[in-house]
């Protein structure tokens, strides 16, 4: 068979970094093939693909050497973020902006419109419709629409599902197996439940972009495991290995007749400026549980968190340690928050600061505060970063720094709004652990997650939440025997 | 967050964008040399009207609006009114010196700033950003790659807004308070400043990155999806101006509101 994309001996080094990312590197791929690449974060799968495409030199500026780039004759890339990928505001216009930059004549642009929408399958009523009022997996097959609008021979995928919840994740990989049939595909991805059964070869690199295995997906996996396990890569089975490993049980939390609710809500209302988007008729939350909020992106989840914390209004019976709401002056005395994207929650220039800076607003002893803060710097194994400011830190550190910052008084009350998104294999079980840890000690975890397996191995509870409603509140044991066929691991 | 922005589309949506652009812009100059206040108050009717019949936008939010429209025209004509040159004194007090010369020249300074901001805001509520840059690119030949970074520059900023309001819960939750004073308003800059921008650099980074990706950079020629010319309303425009502007010219010939033919002060 013909090769479709190729480089060889190609070295890349990027600004400011230490050491070069590829050194030598070769790899070519053939046409038809469907292609997965893994490898720990910062080991060059997304920028292997902006190589391939000529995206890297031509649209991103990084010093790179090789003997020889093929570039696809044609290629549509599809990128991870579903909210920058448009340039413009409406379906039809963005999908006209690709039109218009293959030159293709204004009376002929609806008709190809419509025919790319309904190869992803978007029926839509009005193509004319606001791109901000689809859902995140519509969004994505948007912009596939728009990708295919190109007639690319070659699709590269960089984790076009890492922003999106359950359903669609599994829209969007629906389709792409369904357009893609035909083409070539390269993938980036972490998530790869959805596609290790429809690629024919996987390719693993390590962190500083060398192949360490290149094959069926079968072989690859199983040879390599170790190496999968100690990079905290994302493989088939991982839940099942590291359960296996660990011998961890699910935790079971027993409530006894004379405990007391730490949390309890009743007719509670959460409003998002003027509107209702969250209601519960009645909730008790005693210590020591870890209760998972889970729910269709929209459906009012992180509303729920914002009106426990009272970012927004409320309305009800809310009491904390049967104190009612209304009485409580400080919030953050009993609960805390760790947001999604943890660059926003981080006010000071240095790790050790950001972790003191709750403290030192308590006014804490200096001394206590050097004591408590070094213990969480060791814990969260931050110590080799202490100095540096959060922005320089990686992924999976700026979220241990965000959690650390966040526990450092010892509130009884910990809420997180899907804290493992983005992380790998690694650094989502650290956590876990660590979460698991501050339970077993009492604090109450109320965390929003997509991901079932959490809600398997380490929940307690489960609140589903859908259209606004908490409509069911059962144990995680109750939910796992029910969902038992729904629950792919 | 979403925010409701409907409206009625009306004839004065219909005027090619770039014309009524232009238009608007030789107004604004051309009122900067208008020093009759006569003038001035029967010339405001012709855009009062348009923004009050003819923007397609409901009544409340045509009131919330002309909020700040009133704040200019306060702020703009005190100023004057209290602080201006003049030699027939209606009012002293300290620093404050009111004269004939100086209220009407206030009133006058006042009504222009209102004119000119009911000028822009009716555009403003007229005109879709994409129709007014595709028109630019059709009718002034501006180039794709300045109007495509402006519309796409446009779809980011509700999300910025959304960010800005996580960002507020995010630093509530962390205990930052409000600070007071110069040091307060530089401590709240940089929380709010350089979390923002750090996103909004990355964002515009990968738009621009996915806008290449759909071959954008290699084209020379484009076709367009909206293909924007010029029709009788533009002529009906253009003539509503001239009417108005002539109609207030003769009626300060014939009637005038206040004795006065220039409100600068060129007393001795």
């Amino acid at each position: 068979m013909t090769t479709i994309t190729s480089v060889r001996n190609l070295r890349l080094k990027f600004p400011g970094a230490e050491s070069l990312l590829f050194r030598d590197f070769s790899l070519s791929f053939r046409k038809g093939e469907k292609v997965l690449i893994i490898g720990p974060s910062g080991s060059g799968k997304s920028t292997l693909l902006q190589v391939l495409t000529g995206l890297i030199p031509n649209s991103i500026e990084v010093p790179i050497k090789a003997e020889k780039i093929q570039v696809p004759s044609s290629w549509g890339f599809l990128f991870q973020d579903p909210d920058t990928q448009f340039c413009m505001p409406f379906v039809d216009e963005e999908l006209a902006f690709v039109l218009e930059n293959l030159q293709v004549p204004q009376e002929k642009m609806r008709d190809r419109m419509l025919h790319y929408l309904k190869q992803v399958g978007l029926h839509l009523e009005d193509i004319h419709t606001n791109i901000n009022k689809l859902s995140g997996g519509m969004k994505q097959r948007l912009a596939i629409a728009s990708v295919l609008a190109l007639e690319p021979e070659v699709l590269f995928l960089d984790e076009p599902t890492a922003m999106l919840d359950p359903d669609g994740t599994k829209e969007v990989w629906d389709t792409i197996k369904s357009i893609g049939e035909d083409k070539t595909l390269i993938i980036v991805e972490h998530q790869i439940d959805h596609i290790v059964a429809f690629v024919d070869r996987v390719i693993l690199l390590n962190d500083q972009g060398s192949i360490v295995a290149d094959g069926p997906s079968e072989t690859v996996f199983k040879e390599n495991k170790q190496f999968l396990i100690d990079k905290g890569i994302w493989y088939p089975n991982v839940w099942k290995d590291y359960l296996a490993s660990t011998n961890k049980k699910a935790p079971v939390k027993s409530v006894k007749e004379e405990d007391r609710p730490s949390l309890h809500v009743s007719k509670f209302v959460g409003f998002r400026g003027k509107e209702q988007k969250i209601a519960i008729d009645n909730a008790c939350v005693y210590p020591g549980e870890w209760i998972t909020v889970i729910g269709k992106n929209g459906a009012g989840k992180s509303t729920l968190l914002h009106a426990l914390m009272q970012l927004v209004k409320s309305k009800g019976d809310y009491r904390i340690f049967e104190q009612k709401y209304q009485e409580i002056d400080t919030f953050t005395n009993f609960l805390t928050f760790v947001f999604q994207n943890p660059e926003f929650q981080f006010v000071t220039n240095s790790v050790y600061d950001e972790i003191a800076f709750t403290l030192r607003l308590e006014k804490w002893p200096e001394d206590r505060i050097v004591e408590r803060v070094n213990k969480l710097i060791e814990i969260f194994h931050l110590r080799n970063v202490r100095e540096n400011h959060p922005y320089q830190l990686s992924m999976g550190q700026k979220r241990r720094l965000s959690v650390a910052a966040a526990i450092v008084k010892e509130q009884p009350i910990l809420l997180l709004d899907e804290p493992t998104f983005g992380q790998d294999a690694k650094n989502t079980f650290g956590m876990l652990e660590q979460l698991e840890q501050l339970r077993e000690k009492g604090t109450i975890i109320i965390m929003v997650t997509h991901d079932l397996s959490i809600v398997e191995y380490f929940a307690t509870r489960v609140w589903t939440i859908s259209e606004g409603r908490l409509v069911e509140d059962c144990s995680s044991l109750v939910y796992k025997n029910k969902n038992k066929q729904e629950i792919v691991l | 967050m979403q925010i409701d922005f409907s409206f009625q589309e009306t004839w004065f949506h219909k005027i090619n964008p770039s014309l009524k652009f232009i238009f608007i812009v030789l107004l604004f100059i051309g009122l900067l040399f208008i020093h009759n206040i006569n003038f001035l108050i029967n010339f405001l009717f012709a855009p009062l009207l348009i923004y009050l019949f003819f923007t397609g936008h409901p009544w409340k939010r045509l009131c919330l609006i002309a909020i700040p429209f009133l704040i200019i025209f306060i702020t703009s004509s005190t100023s004057m009114i209290f602080f201006g040159k003049g030699d027939i004194t209606w009012f002293e007090w300290g620093l404050v010196h009111i004269s004939e010369e100086s209220f009407f020249r206030g009133l006058h300074l006042g009504l222009r700033g209102f004119v000119f901001a009911v000028l822009g805001v009716v555009f403003a509520l007229t005109t879709r950003p994409v129709f007014l840059f595709y028109s630019l690119m059709q009718q002034l030949k501006l180039k794709p790659k300045y109007a495509y970074s402006f519309m796409a520059s446009i779809r980011l900023l509700p999300i910025m807004v959304e960010e800005l309001q996580t960002l507020r819960y995010a630093l509530k939750v962390r205990g930052v308070q409000d600070y007071k004073g110069m040091k307060g308003f530089y401590k709240k800059l940089k929380a709010y400043s350089i979390p923002l921008l750090a996103q909004s650099i990355r964002r515009a980074h990968r738009i621009a990155i996915a806008m290449e990706a759909k071959r954008f950079s290699i084209v020379q020629n484009r076709t367009y999806y909206y293909q924007i010319g010029f029709s009788k309303v533009d002529l009906f425009f253009v003539i509503y101006f001239l009417i108005f502007i002539l109609l207030a010219y003769l009626l300060t010939l014939y009637m005038s509101y206040v004795n006065i033919e220039d409100v600068r002060y060129n007393g001795n």
